[in-house]
């Protein structure tokens, strides 16, 4: 009778792991990517809900908070390239004591702001002309629209590849680890006696 | 539910790291040769629980089984919390290493209440009592974590009303399911294995 109950317990943890439903732990996650003059972020919790409303703070390499605000319906919050070196620390805080952390390093960040400083010096010095100034200027724009069109997936892909799911292997490893270190309790105790 | 990594204050986690070591240390000096087992298996429990989402409306929930833990364990919830949590932390980042005594202090606590104020009433004689009681225990557990959670947070220096509104309104659906599920659970046991609950 008694291992019987047992086997049930872990018959229906077993079924409730390879029922495979949303196996996910109430989580928050922030990412954050740059895209033009502009920091995008999105937060979500991992059951896919978006934190709306959270305040979102940004740091500076040296831990000074240099903006914060607030999400909006969609999760989402943008800010300016600032002009600073130095990798940034993106910090969200949503409710209940939830908090998520996305760095941008500040090769992404330059190589965004590197592009833009360039453009109006690069032109002069090939030609003078007025018109393919701004041909080239016209050129390079179509070319970062379209970049940013066909980057679109490959960023999503990076941002659910960072949700991190919890394997039912990870599940069963944790139970495992658990049942140890009481086993350990038991040996102890049972030495005590 | 769970508090995560930099948010609380250093007070905060040191009084929470105190209390929780000390529960802990009393009661593994006072856990039984025999009682290990059950509390290895309701440790894993709790361990899953947390990791399942329940689909409710438009968001989804967690369970926490702190109220059932309590009843079935008593003082042993304090190392069977600590040590799930403990895991949940390391292997999945929910919650922290940093914040591991204050949420286990915050979920082990109401279900120690919930053991000294319902431990006699779901072993009654009478059936319907000892339901009820049942369900009081599942829904009054998770309440009371949610306001530790929020007195948390308030300590740290949120502002009390947002965070003791939040608390409430996020936690009810999920109170209401552990009340269910607790009256589910001691049905059962009451009637396939009365041992469980020594009556």
């Amino acid at each position: 009778m008694k291992n019987k109950l047992y086997l049930i317990l872990i018959f229906t943890f077993l079924t409730i792991i390879m029922m495979d439903v949303s196996v996910f732990a109430h989580k928050v996650n922030v990412f954050a990517y740059v895209e033009g003059e502009k920091i995008y972020t999105e937060s979500y919790f991992n059951d896919g809900k978006k934190c709306i409303d959270s305040k979102i703070e940004v740091f500076d390499n040296q831990g000074n908070k240099l903006l914060e605000g607030l999400t909006d319906k969609e999760g989402k919050f943008s800010l300016e390239v600032p002009s600073e070196d130095g990798d940034l620390k993106i910090v969200l805080t949503a409710s209940m004591g939830h908090r998520a952390e996305y760095s941008i390093s500040a090769d992404e960040l330059r190589g965004a702001v590197g592009l833009i400083k360039e453009e109006p010096e690069e032109p002069v010095s090939i030609v003078s002309s007025e018109t393919s100034l701004v041909d080239l200027k016209e050129i390079q724009s179509i070319i970062e629209d379209t970049l940013d069109e066909k980057l679109k997936p490959i960023m999503r892909e990076i941002k659910k590849s960072r949700e991190d799911k919890i394997s039912p292997a990870e599940i069963i490893g944790g139970i495992g680890y658990i049942i140890g270190i009481f086993g350990i309790i038991a040996y102890f105790l049972s030495r005590k006696r | 539910m769970h508090i995560s990594e930099g948010i609380l204050s250093a007070p905060v986690l040191v009084t929470g790291a105190g209390l929780t070591a000390t529960a802990v240390g009393y009661s593994l000096k006072k856990m039984e040769h025999k009682e290990v087992p059950k509390v290895a298996i309701l440790s894993s429990v709790f361990f899953v629980a947390s990791l399942i989402h329940v689909p409710l409306g438009p968001s989804s929930v967690h369970l926490i089984l702190n109220g059932i833990i309590g009843l079935l364990l008593g003082w042993s919830a304090f190392p069977a919390i600590l040590v799930a949590l403990a895991f949940q932390g390391v292997l999945f980042q929910i919650g922290g290493i940093t914040t591991l005594g204050v949420n286990t202090l915050n979920m082990a606590f109401p279900a120690i209440i919930c053991f000294y104020l319902f431990n006699r009433g779901v072993r009654s004689e009478n059936n319907f009592i000892a339901l009820t009681l049942a369900f009081v225990c599942g829904f009054l557990a998770v309440l009371l974590s949610g306001t530790m959670v929020a007195v948390a947070l308030v300590f740290t220096g949120e502002p009390f009303i947002q965070v003791a509104k939040l608390a409430l309104i996020a936690h009810l659906p999920v109170m209401i399911l552990e009340g269910a599920l607790t009256v589910f659970c001691i049905g059962f046991l009451r009637k396939v294995r009365p041992e469980i609950l020594e009556i």
